[in-house]
């Protein structure tokens, strides 16, 4: 067992566990963490396979956008944590054998048998020159062109739904108004005179 | 890599739709509350365009452009040509009820655009790349549009369920599709396709991939078991995007099968058959079944769907070009009834009052003779009576099926139509011989009328003389 | 040597946790898409791993995509999910009531 494989284990292990926490955890701000801890770790395992891109991506996007999304929901929606977990025992007998079933059939199918060393021998490591992130975004912008731009519509429209459910104008919030502030003109709008009744004489010593 | 604009001319109806939606974005800022009607015109002005520039380039030899993730074939003609019919339909009959609603905004028209704009990538998607964004496009659009109605606590309940269940069965899909990648070692449907005849039934691991992918494709068909959601989202959505998500998307549904199915593992045939057949008797029965217990129409008409679904899964698996033909007539057929039935819903709905009862249907006929008449003909067609075009339809999907030698199949499909039947027909005895619970008069601005009577009179029209349409459906599979 | 049957196989573990999950947190739908979340984090395991052993940059260009449609998703949902605590000021899947099915 090289060190490869041993970093392997070590991080798989890691991705497994906070995972099986996450559907677990009684707190929905304890799930989100563990769910982190299994991206973080399921990015090293990208790395060791030289995607060293989307490794980094996942920790940046994901973990540093989404995941800090899902947290303040969490913490903004006052959750009833108690009352959320009572089907949880109910439910558990057929959960779990639903997911041993699964994981069984897909070792069979996608275990040493078919996705060997000897069906798929490990490729050769890239040169020291070589990067990821080049070769990825040559991809991304020659051949995937057509797909980049309807994710880029796929954006927009997240953008449009998210602020048309959310947004919501309350009468009584106070706020400044950009426009009106730049169409203020030069003289009366910025500098008023005011006319004022002159004192006395201040005799000077 | 080079590019050349010469590639774009084929993609000109989908930078149509994309324009004029952002378009409507940019005009809803400036015009004045009043003034929102220019979005519908707006709205049906880019719909109108992307339909002329659908078949102005349409015909002629298929185009593979786009690095080979776009197909322009006489398939992505006719059905996006039927989506966008069916889209200027859904824009027409919704848009007094959005108005009296306050729900008339650039969002309401931006997102229904876009997903007319995600049914048509799929339409014409060549990889599994540009089927996966299209879906996607257009189930996000879907769920935002369900959720529409912020203060509706129904619509946000139903919201939540599409979601949650449209993610799993995206989540599904796509682990299929994984497993079909790492098999074939391309995410291009024609280089699937050849090394899929290669290997064919010896590979584990595609037939593997091709289970999660069938489950996937139930769950956006809303096959049972994987139904749980329809009945919910049709219920608790506002009416204008039932109508939406009710029509157009089945024929969008139908071209994520065949591009799957049939253009990426049609060598798995034998696989797939099986797997729609359970599908496809599960739907029918259970879908008729428990239409019949329904009182609320919307209700009624989601297991209506589930079991018309059942009948499109019968063209599918009988794995012939006549089969996947019938099944495409089926899907365009369907989408135009549902535009129709739910259009009557929405003139039957007026400001603070939604019909959704089948009680409100009662005495249709004492109030507006002429929406009587077209909703009694969606409802024969429906249930199959001849000689609409559901007749026609159920007829073409039979005949492929029987031609295979699924007698047994055929025999069931019938028995449940016949079930049916039952609470299609009910409805017309409440349209007829019942009292009207209500005298308020049935209110339409102009073109409602015009657009409802066309889609009485295509139904009706089809009925009478399929050769055409039929036509083109099986052009679409030589 | 590190072998693709050993990625699938963790995928196949990560995939099958989040459908266990699905089945016991039906209750809280913030669970719910957190484990929608880790359904996708195994299909991009298969993606990467995939990709890496045919030598092939699709499938990492794939895994970028399922990435971009996972945030917009996630802003959806959680979108839905602020509207639907507004309206009932709970997000007990049972208390869903109003929706028989």
């Amino acid at each position: 067992m090289g060190f490869e494989k041993f970093l392997f284990y070590c991080f798989a292990a890691i991705t497994v566990v906070a995972a099986g926490m996450v559907v677990t955890r009684r707190n929905p701000v304890h799930a989100v963490l563990y769910l982190v801890l299994a991206f973080v770790s399921s990015a090293v395992l990208w790395l060791l396979i030289e995607a060293e891109f989307l490794g980094i991506v996942l920790v940046l996007v994901y973990v540093g956008a989404v995941m800090v999304l899902f947290l303040f929901v969490v913490m903004m929606l006052d959750v009833d944590l108690a009352a959320l977990r009572a089907g949880f025992v109910r439910f558990l007998p057929i959960g779990g054998l639903v997911a041993a079933a699964m994981a069984v059939q897909i070792f069979l199918v996608v275990g040493p048998a078919n996705f060997g060393l000897e069906a798929f021998p490990k490729p050769p490591a890239a040169p020291a020159e070589y990067s990821n992130t080049e070769a990825l975004g040559l991809a991304l912008y020659t051949e995937h062109l057509y797909p980049f731009e309807i994710a880029a519509v796929i954006l927009l429209v997240a953008i449009v739904a998210a602020i048309r459910l959310t947004l919501r104008r309350r009468p009584d919030t106070k706020y400044i108004d950009p426009s009106a502030q730049v169409q203020v003109k030069k003289g009366p709008d910025r500098v008023r005179l005011v006319k004022m009744p002159a004192e006395g004489k201040v005799e000077t010593p | 890599m080079t590019f050349d604009t010469v590639n774009l001319i084929p993609v000109l109806p989908e930078i149509l739709i994309l324009i004029l939606a952002s378009a409507v974005l940019l005009v809803d800022l400036y015009v004045k509350e009043a003034e929102k009607g220019t979005l519908h015109t707006l709205a049906l002005i880019g719909v109108a365009l992307a339909l002329a520039a659908t078949l102005l380039v349409g015909g002629g030899e298929r185009q593979v452009v786009l690095e080979g993730h776009y197909v322009r074939d006489a398939l992505s003609d006719a059905l996006k040509a039927m989506i966008l019919i069916v889209g200027l339909l859904v824009f027409v009959y919704s848009r007094d009820y959005l108005r009296d609603r306050g729900l008339a905004t650039g969002e309401y028209y931006a997102l229904a655009l876009f997903a007319l704009l995600g049914m048509m990538v799929m339409v014409s998607a060549n990889s599994f790349l540009a089927i996966y964004l299209g879906l996607e496009l257009l189930a996000l659009c879907l769920y935002a549009l369900v959720a529409f109605d912020r203060d509706s606590q129904r619509g946000a309940e139903a919201a939540m369920k599409y979601f949650v269940l449209g993610a799993l069965g995206s989540g599904m899909l796509l682990y299929g599709i994984s497993m079909i990648y790492g098999a074939t070692g391309s995410l291009a449907l024609d280089e699937v396709a050849a090394v899929v005849a290669e290997q064919g039934l010896e590979n584990l691991v595609l037939v593997f991939g091709l289970a999660f992918l069938v489950v996937g494709i139930g769950f956006k068909f809303g096959a049972v078991p994987f139904h749980m959601w329809v009945p919910d989202i049709y219920e608790g959505a506002p009416t204008p995007v039932v109508l939406l998500l009710g029509s157009a998307p089945k024929i969008a549904a139908l071209a994520l099968a065949v591009r799957l199915l049939i253009d990426g593992l049609g060598g798995l045939q034998s696989d797939w058959q099986g797997m729609l057949v359970i599908l496809s008797v599960l739907s029918m029965g259970l879908g008729n079944l428990l239409a019949i217990a329904q009182t609320n129409i919307k209700r009624m008409l989601a297991y209506s769907t589930i079991s018309h679904v059942g009948f499109i899964f019968l063209g599918l698996l009988a794995g012939t070009a006549d089969g996947f033909a019938a099944a495409m007539f089926y899907a365009i057929v369907y989408a135009m009834m549902a535009a129709g039935a739910f259009g009557i819903l929405l003139i039957l709905s007026r400001r603070g009052f939604d019909a959704e009862h089948l009680d409100d249907l009662k005495g249709l006929n004492d109030r507006d003779t002429w929406y009587a008449a077209v909703m009694a003909l969606m409802m024969f067609s429906m249930a199959g009576v001849p000689p609409f075009v559901g007749f026609m339809a159920k007829l073409f999907v039979l005949k492929a099926v029987v031609d295979i030698g699924m007698t047994w199949l055929a025999i069931v499909a019938v028995f449940f139509s016949i079930i049916g039947a039952f609470y299609y027909l009910r409805i017309v005895w409440l349209i007829y011989f019942d009292k009207p619970t209500t005298d308020a008069p049935l209110t339409d601005s102009g073109g409602v009328r015009v657009a409802m009577s066309l889609n009485g009179l295509a139904v009706l029209g089809l009925g009478l003389f399929p050769a055409t349409l039929l036509a083109i459906c099986q052009a679409a599979f030589l | 040597m590190i072998t693709l049957a050993d990625y699938l196989i963790l995928g196949g573990i990560l995939f099958a946790i989040a459908v266990a999950g699905i089945f016991l947190n039906r209750k809280n739908v913030i669970l719910l898409l957190m484990c929608i979340e880790l359904m996708l984090l195994a299909v991009n395991m298969n993606f990467v791993a995939f990709s890496h052993f045919l030598q092939d940059m699709a499938g990492q260009v794939f895994v970028f995509f399922i990435l971009t449609v996972a945030a917009a998703e996630a802003a959806i949902g959680l979108a839905i999910l602020v509207v639907l605590f507004r309206n009932r000021r709970t997000i007990d899947v049972e208390d869903m009531d109003l929706l028989k099915g």
